[in-house]
C-alpha cells in the first residue's frame, strides 16, 4: 500500500547531505552564542569556563549530526534497549551515586554523568517507540503501560533526589501520550488523580524541595534564605531594563548576586545585560525551536516521527518555560537548565541529540506515494 | 473428507478472526495523521498562549519595575563608606598648641564579621587576657549602634601586634586600625577649657547643638571641644564602594574627601593658664583672667584638674570611678558651676548701690562697734572685727571691709533695691561664655523667697546679703564680669575663649566677633564709682588698712582689690565626712589701676581668709602677667 521510494534530499547542498535543518540549527547556534557572551560576562571573562563550554557545543554538534545520520526504523528498534539500559543505570546511581547534595552522578572513572539526563530522551523514545505499531488512539492498556514506562525512571530520580529533573521527564511522558491521541477527557481525569496525589508527593519530599516550594509561595518572606536566589534573580532582570546594561556590565550576576548565574540562573544574567530586547530576541528563538519542531512532527510520515518530534520539541520549550517561570517567579525554584544556555555538559550534549532526533526525522522523511 | 472440511472450517474461522482482529488492528494513516495535525495545532496555541504570557510578565519585571529592581541592584552593590574627617587642632592666643590629633593602632575587629557575639567574646579570651572592666566595655561598645569596629586594645605597639598575630588563626577576624585620637598636651591645667573628645553616643545625637555627620566616630563631650564641635570636626567625605555578594571591595566609584575641621585659636595664654593652675592645684577652686575691654578669658582655671588624655582612650570604669568617686570633685567646672558666696567681694556692688541710689553719700558716716543689733532680733550681726571699727565711711569700711557699715547700708537700701541692681553687674544670670552647661547664680528677693520656702523675706536675710552672705550665690565667672563693670565702668563684653577659626583648606581667619553685654548700663555718675575704685585700691595698697595690704607690691604697677571670705558650713573636703562651719577665700581684682587691662577673680574652697589665701595668688598672677611681657592686645 505504501511504497518507499527515497528520501528528500535531492540537492540541497552540505546541510541536506549531513540531514540537517539549516533553520533549526541556525537558531541552536544563535542561542548558543549568547550562553557563551552570557557565561563570559558573567564570570567576569574567565575564558576557560567560554572555552569549556565551546568545548560542549562542538561535541554536542557533533553528536547532533550523528545522530541525525540515524534512521528512524534503527532509532525505533534502538529505543527498548537503551530505555532499559539507562534504567538500569538509573538503579546503579541509587546505590553507588555520587554527589554533593543529590547523589545524581555516575562515576564511570573514565566519565562522570547523570543518567537522569539521558532519560529526558529515552522516555519520549520508548513512549514514541512503543505506540509505533499500535493503532492510534491508544487503548487503555497501552496508555497504562507506557504510563509505567514513564513513572518507573521518574520515581527513581525523584528518589534521587531531584525533582526537578523527575518533573520534567513526567511532563514529557505526559506530552507524549497526549500527543499519542488519548481522548482529553481522559487526560483531565487522569490529571486530577495526580494532583490528588499531591499530597502523598509532599510527604516523600526533601526538607530542602519543602523549603523551595514554600519559599516559591512567598519568596519575600525570607530575603536572605531561599528566597533570595529568586529576589536577586529578579533583580538582575528587572534592573536590567528595556535596554540591559550593556554587555560585560551586568553588576548582579559579575558581583555575585545572582547565585549559578552562569547555570540555573543564566537568564537573569542575559537579561540584566541584554535587557527586556535581548529577553525578547532569546524568547522567539525558543519559540522559533518550538513551532519548526512541530511543524516537522505534523510532516513526519508515521506516528513514531510524529510523537517524537513533537514531544521533543514541546519539551525543550517546556524546559524554556520552567526555567524562565522560575526566574521570574511563575515557578517554584527546581533545578533546571536552560536550553542550549546554561553553563553544563550533560544537558548540552543531550539537547543536542534530541535535536538530531528532529532533524533525523525531518531528513528522512519518506516520500510517499498512494 | 470430514477431516478437510473441519480443517476448511477452522481456516475458515481462523480467517475471519484474522479479518476481524486485522481491521482491529488496521491503522488508518490518514485519520492518525489528521488527529496528530489537530492536536499539534491545539499544542501550538497552547505554546503560544504561555509565550505570550511569559512575555507579559517579562515586561513587567524588566520595563514597569525597571525602577524598582534598579534601586535594589544599586543598593545591593553600590556601599557607602564615610571618610571621617581629621579634628582641628585647638591654639592658645599665640599659636602653642593646646590639643591636637595624634595616629594610634588599635587592635580592631570589625563588627559586621562578628555572627555570635559570645562565642566571639570567648574567642577573644583564649588571645587576651581580659579584665571584668574590659569584657563591660566590650559589651558597651558591641551594644553602641554607631560604632562600626570594636576596640579590643588601644595605643598598641608594633611589637605587641606581632605578639598577638601568632594566634590570629583563633581569631581571623582581628585587624589592626589606624586610628586619630585627640591628645591633650596640657592634660591638667586646661581640663576644663577644653574638654575632651569621646565617642558619639545617642545623647549627644539628640542633644541638638551638634551637628552629626556620617562617619563622624569621636565628639566633643565637653568644654570647647564640645561648643566649638561643629567647627573643628570638619566634614566627613565618602567613597563609594561597589562591592561584590561577599562584600568584598571591586573597585572605587566615587570619592569625596574630607574636609579637615577649623584650627581653633583662643583667648588662653597657656604660659598663664599653666602658671596660674600651678598655684591652685592642690587646692579647689578656681581663677579666671579676663580683659575687661574685650571679654578676652586668658585664664580659666579650676582646680584640681584632670588628666583629659584618659578620655580620649576610652576610659576605663576603675579610672571613671575614680574620677566620679574622688571627694575634690575634679569633674566639676567651678569656674562656671561652683556656686559661691562671695563674701565681702560683694560689698564694692553694695556700697555702688547705695551711693547711686542716694541711700548714703562719701560722707555717711556709720558707727561699728563690733555689732549690729536689728529689731526683733535675738542674735546681733557680728563684725569680724570683735572690737569694732568705730564711726566708718563707705570707703574705709571697704578697705577694712568692715561687715557693720554694710549691715547698715543694706538695711537702708532694702532688699528689692539691692536685688534689682546686682543684676546689672551680671549676677543672677549667665554670661554666656562659650561653654555649655554654666550656673546662673543667685539673687535672692522676696518672690524667690516666697516660691522656695513659702516663707516671708526677714530683714536680716538683706542684712546677709549686704556682706555677701546668706542666700546669694554667684560662680567665679559672674564675679570676674563683676569685677569687669567695675573697671571699665558698666562697657563690658561677653566673656569668651575664642579668639579665632582657621580654615585649614584656604588659610582664611575668621576672628571672634566681640559682644558687648547686654544688661550693663554706662554707670551714671563716673564720681560715685570712684570711690569704689579708690577703695578697691586702698585693700591692697594702703599699708596696715587695706585687707591685702600685707603683701609684696607688684613691680612697677598698682593694682585694686577687694578680699572676701565666705563662710560656709559644708562638708571638710578631704579631711572627713562632717560639716563644719568653713571659710571660702575669695578675692577679685584688676590692674592696672589706672588703666585695667586685666581682671583676676580666685576663690580657694576652705581656703581660710581671702586676704591670706587668695589675694597672694591674685598678686603673683598679676606679676607674672606685667612682668613676663605677656601683655595682651586689647581691642581699643
Amino acid at each position: 500500500m505504501i511504497d518507499y521510494v527515497g528520501n528528500n534530499y535531492q540537492s540541497r547542498g552540505l546541510s541536506n547531505l549531513l540531514h540537517i535543518d539549516l533553520k533549526l540549527f541556525l537558531a541552536i547556534i544563535a542561542i548558543t552564542i549568547l550562553g557563551l557572551l552570557t557565561i563570559y560576562s558573567s564570570s567576569s571573562g574567565d575564558m576557560s569556563l567560554v572555552i569549556k563550554q565551546f568545548t560542549r557545543i562542538a561535541i554536542g554538534i557533533i553528536t547532533m549530526v550523528f545522530i541525525a545520520q540515524v534512521h528512524p526504523d534503527n532509532l525505533r528498534l534502538f529505543a527498548p534497549p537503551l530505555y532499559f539500559f539507562t534504567v538500569i543505570l538509573l538503579i546503579m546511581v541509587l546505590f553507588f551515586g555520587v554527589g554533593n547534595t543529590a547523589d545524581r552522578w555516575l562515576d564511570l572513572y573514565f566519565i562522570r554523568f547523570q543518567p537522569s539526563e539521558l532519560m529526558k530522551i529515552f522516555v519520549p523514545l520508548m513512549v514514541a517507540s512503543y505506540y509505533s505499531d499500535k493503532p492510534l488512539p491508544p487503548k487503555f492498556t497501552y496508555i497504562l503501560l507506557a504510563s509505567i514506562v514513564v513513572l518507573a525512571p521518574v520515581l527513581m530520580i525523584m528518589k534521587q533526589p531531584d525533582l526537578g529533573t523527575a518533573l520534567l521527564i513526567a511532563m514529557s511522558g505526559a506530552i507524549a501520550i497526549l500527543l499519542a491521541g488519548i481522548s482529553i477527557k481522559f487526560f483531565v481525569s487522569s490529571l486530577i488523580i495526580i494532583i490528588s496525589l499531591v499530597p502523598v508527593l509532599w510527604m516523600n519530599m526533601h526538607a530542602y524541595q519543602k523549603q523551595r516550594v514554600l519559599t516559591f509561595f512567598n519568596p519575600e518572606s525570607d530575603p536572605m534564605g531561599s528566597g533570595y536566589h529568586l529576589l536577586q534573580s529578579k533583580i538582575a532582570l528587572g534592573s536590567g531594563g528595556f535596554f540591559g546594561k550593556g554587555f560585560l556590565n551586568g553588576t548582579q550576576s559579575k558581583l555575585g548576586f545572582v547565585p549559578e548565574h552562569s547555570t540555573d540562573f543564566i537568564f537573569s544574567a542575559y537579561g540584566e545585560e541584554f535587557g527586556f530586547i535581548g529577553v525578547l530576541l532569546l524568547m522567539f528563538l525558543y519559540l522559533f525551536i518550538a513551532l519548526r519542531g512541530l511543524s516537522i512532527s505534523v510532516k513526519a510520515t508515521d506516528n513514531f516521527g510524529r510523537i517524537l518530534t513533537g514531544t521533543l520539541s514541546l519539551t525543550i520549550f517546556l524546559y524554556v518555560l520552567v526555567n524562565v517561570g522560575m526566574v521570574i517567579g511563575f515557578l517554584p525554584v527546581v533545578g533546571a537548565p536552560l536550553p542550549f544556555m546554561s553553563y553544563g555538559g550533560t544537558s548540552m550534549v543531550t539537547l543536542f541529540a534530541t535535536i538530531g532526533i528532529i532533524m533525523s526525522i525531518k531528513s528522512h522523511q519518506r516520500i510517499l506515494r498512494k | 473428507m470430514n477431516k478437510t472440511k473441519a480443517r476448511s472450517e477452522h481456516i475458515r474461522k481462523r480467517a475471519k478472526i484474522e479479518e476481524k482482529y486485522s481491521w482491529d488492528r488496521m491503522s488508518d494513516a490518514d485519520d492518525e495523521r489528521q488527529s496528530h495535525s489537530t492536536r499539534a495545532v491545539i499544542a501550538s496555541i497552547v505554546v503560544l498562549t504561555i509565550f505570550t504570557l511569559y512575555l507579559f510578565k517579562l515586561y513587567e519585571v524588566q520595563v514597569s519595575s525597571h525602577e524598582y529592581y534598579a534601586t535594589k541592584s544599586d543598593s545591593n552593590r553600590i556601599r557607602i563608606r564615610p571618610i571621617p574627617a581629621q579634628r582641628g587642632n585647638i591654639f592658645d592666643r599665640n599659636g602653642k598648641i593646646l590639643a591636637k590629633n595624634i595616629t594610634t593602632f588599635d587592635l580592631i575587629v570589625k563588627k559586621e564579621k562578628i555572627n555570635n557575639y559570645e562565642e566571639f567574646l570567648s574567642k577573644v579570651k583564649t588571645i587576651i587576657e581580659l579584665s571584668d572592666s574590659q569584657v563591660k566595655n566590650l559589651n558597651k561598645q558591641f551594644r553602641n549602634k554607631r560604632i562600626r569596629d570594636i576596640t579590643l586594645l588601644e595605643d598598641i605597639t608594633m611589637e605587641e601586634y606581632s605578639k598577638i598575630s601568632v594566634d590570629k588563626h583563633a581569631l581571623p577576624e582581628i585587624e589592626l586600625g589606624v586610628r586619630s585620637r585627640r591628645e591633650y598636651l596640657y592634660p591638667y591645667s586646661t581640663s576644663h577649657v577644653l574638654g575632651y573628645t569621646g565617642n558619639v553616643s545617642d545623647s549627644d545625637v539628640y542633644s541638638g547643638v551638634i551637628d552629626i555627620q556620617e562617619g563622624m566616630t569621636e565628639v566633643g563631650k565637653l568644654g570647647v571641644e564640645r561648643f566649638y564641635q561643629n567647627i573643628l570636626a570638619g566634614e566627613s567625605g565618602f567613597e563609594k564602594l561597589e562591592t561584590d555578594a561577599l562584600g568584598e571591595i571591586i573597585r572605587t566609584v566615587e570619592t569625596k574627601d574630607s574636609k579637615r575641621g577649623d584650627d581653633v585659636y583662643l583667648t588662653i595664654d597657656i604660659d598663664l593658664q599653666n602658671y596660674a593652675y600651678e598655684q591652685i592645684k592642690n587646692k579647689e577652686g578656681s581663677i579666671i583672667v579676663m580683659n575687661p575691654n574685650n571679654g578676652d578669658i586668658i585664664s580659666f582655671i579650676s582646680a584640681p584638674g584632670y588628666d583629659l588624655n584618659l578620655f580620649t582612650k576610652s576610659i576605663s570604669t576603675e579610672n571613671y570611678n575614680k574620677l566620679i568617686n574622688d571627694i575634690r570633685k575634679p569633674l566639676i567646672n567651678r569656674a562656671i558651676n561652683g556656686q559661691y558666696p562671695p563674701g565681702s567681694t560683694l560689698k564694692p556692688f553694695v556700697g555702688l548701690i547705695a551711693l547711686e541710689e542716694n541711700i548714703i553719700n562719701e560722707k555717711k558716716l556709720i558707727n561699728c562697734s563690733g555689732a549690729y543689733s536689728l529689731k526683733n532680733h535675738k542674735r546681733p550681726f557680728k563684725c569680724w572685727k570683735k572690737e569694732g571699727h568705730g564711726p566708718s565711711d563707705l570707703s574705709y569700711s571697704l578697705t577694712q571691709s568692715c561687715d557693720v557699715f554694710f549691715y547698715r547700708v543694706a538695711e537702708l537700701t532694702g532688699i528689692d533695691t539691692i536685688s534689682e541692681n546686682l543684676y546689672k553687674y551680671g549676677f543672677g544670670q549667665k554670661t554666656y561664655l562659650d561653654l555649655y552647661n554654666e550656673s546662673s547664680g543667685l539673687i535672692p528677693d522676696r518672690d524667690w523667697k516666697y516660691k522656695i520656702k513659702q516663707e516671708p523675706w526677714y530683714p536680716g536675710e538683706t542684712l546677709n546679703v549686704g556682706i555677701g552672705q546668706g542666700y546669694f550665690l554667684a560662680t567665679p565667672m559672674q564675679l570676674t564680669l563683676a569685677t569687669s563693670s567695675l573697671a571699665t565702668a558698666g562697657s563690658t563684653f561677653v566673656p569668651h575663649l575664642l579668639l579665632q577659626s582657621i580654615d585649614t583648606k584656604t588659610g582664611d581667619a575668621l576672628p571672634y566677633e566681640y559682644k558687648k553685654n547686654k544688661f550693663t548700663t554706662p554707670y551714671p555718675d563716673a564720681n560715685k564709682l570712684d570711690i569704689v575704685h579708690h577703695a578697691m585700691w586702698r585693700v591692697t595698697n594702703e599699708n596696715g588698712v587695706g585687707t591685702a595690704s600685707n603683701m609684696k607690691r607688684v613691680k612697677g604697677l598698682e593694682f585694686a582689690g577687694k578680699t572676701g571670705t565666705a563662710q560656709v558650713y559644708s562638708l571638710d573636703a578631704g579631711k572627713s565626712d562632717k560639716k563644719k562651719l568653713q571659710d571660702h577665700a575669695l578675692f577679685i581684682s584688676y590692674a592696672p589701676f589706672d588703666k585695667p587691662e586685666i581682671v583676676v577673680t580666685v576663690i580657694i574652697e576652705h581656703g581660710g581668709s581671702g586676704s591670706t589665701a587668695a589675694a597672694p595668688i591674685a598678686r603673683n598672677i598679676i606679676d607674672f602677667y606685667f612682668n613676663n611681657n605677656m601683655k595682651v592686645s586689647s581691642n581699643d
